[in-house]
């Protein structure tokens, strides 16, 4: 078996820019059969709820937030443990700039550490959390 | 003061019935696409089966899927206004609902054809004052198994009432 190619502590995730539509809020509900309206019906969710906008689901953040780090690292690693906070509202609309850093890679147990944001341009975090990665060496 | 109540604190006792849930390549394909996860291993059963899997697999927090089906596939009268469950609403007088905190951790991979059971707890209910009110903090616990028995995930959720 070949040695695991880990990222080393502090290598930073290559950021990815994701701005869901309208079309990507819906698949995301229908996907969960999720039917909470403040994620298809604007009037509720502006007149009713106070909200600004159609908000963008805390979990499609929370997918984001991992797939930064599957997109970097292919399928050499696999999801083991995330944990996230969804901090701010995020909007249809907004632009999410998805990264993090990895805060510790151990080769014996072939996995890295890492935090994970998901921000506004602004700069506003609307979901952070940290996660652990397996490598997929010798079979995921 | 405290809007939890002894009715809220014996709701939070109650038992949710398992759910079990046939997972379909359609149902893998659905997620993949709504979530922009373009690996093959999650549309192709070939690539799938070449990358060590025996049918089309999952996406990693596939089981949110899961959970949310076991909440939110109920008669309309079972629902709010707002769309949510009504059997995951406490019974308080704040009733505007955010995510809070997710954590998640997994086991053995779902892939189409699994079976998988779904138990579901309200592991803690508390509140805290805030700027503009009381909130409450409803934590559930999702517990996954596959047909195996085997541990799929475990996810702990904690809606915010304000």
């Amino acid at each position: 078996m070949s040695r695991p190619e880990l990222p080393l502590e502090g290598t930073e995730v290559p950021i990815v820019v994701r701005t869901p539509t309208a079309v990507d809020l819906f698949m995301f509900s229908a996907a969960a059969w999720l039917l909470h309206r403040i994620h298809y019906d604007l009037p509720f969710t502006t007149e009713h709820e106070g909200h600004p906008g159609l908000l963008i689901h805390g979990p499609l953040q929370g997918v984001y937030l991992t797939q930064s780090v599957e997109r970097w690292l292919g399928s050499g690693v696999r999801l083991r443990s995330v944990n996230y906070r969804n901090l701010a509202p995020a909007h249809l609309g907004d632009a999410l700039e998805c990264g993090g850093t990895v805060t510790a890679s151990d080769l014996s147990t072939s996995t890295i550490e890492l935090d994970l944001w998901v921000r506004k341009i602004d700069g506003t975090v609307t979901t952070s959390g940290k996660s652990v990665f397996a490598s997929t060496e010798g079979g995921r | 003061m405290g809007v939890i109540t002894d009715e809220a604190r014996g709701w939070a006792e109650k038992e949710f019935p398992r759910f079990i849930f046939t997972v379909t390549a359609r149902d893998i394909a659905q997620f993949a696409h709504a979530t922009e996860a373009t690996d093959q291993v999650h549309f192709d059963a070939e690539a799938a089966r070449a990358a060590g899997f025996h049918d089309v697999v999952a996406p990693a927090l596939f089981p949110y899927v899961i959970r949310m089906q076991a909440s939110n596939l109920v008669d309309r009268t079972r629902l709010e206004p707002d769309g949510s469950p009504s059997a995951d609403v406490p019974p308080i007088p704040t009733r505007r609902a955010m995510a809070g905190e997710t954590s998640v951790e997994l086991g053995d991979p779902i892939v189409a054809g699994d079976v998988i059971t779904v138990e579901k707890r309200v592991l803690d209910l508390y509140e805290k004052e805030g700027r503009s009110g009381p909130l409450v903090f409803v934590q559930m616990e999702f517990t996954f198994h596959n047909q195996h028995g085997r541990l799929v995930a475990r996810e702990l959720f904690t809606r915010i009432y304000r």
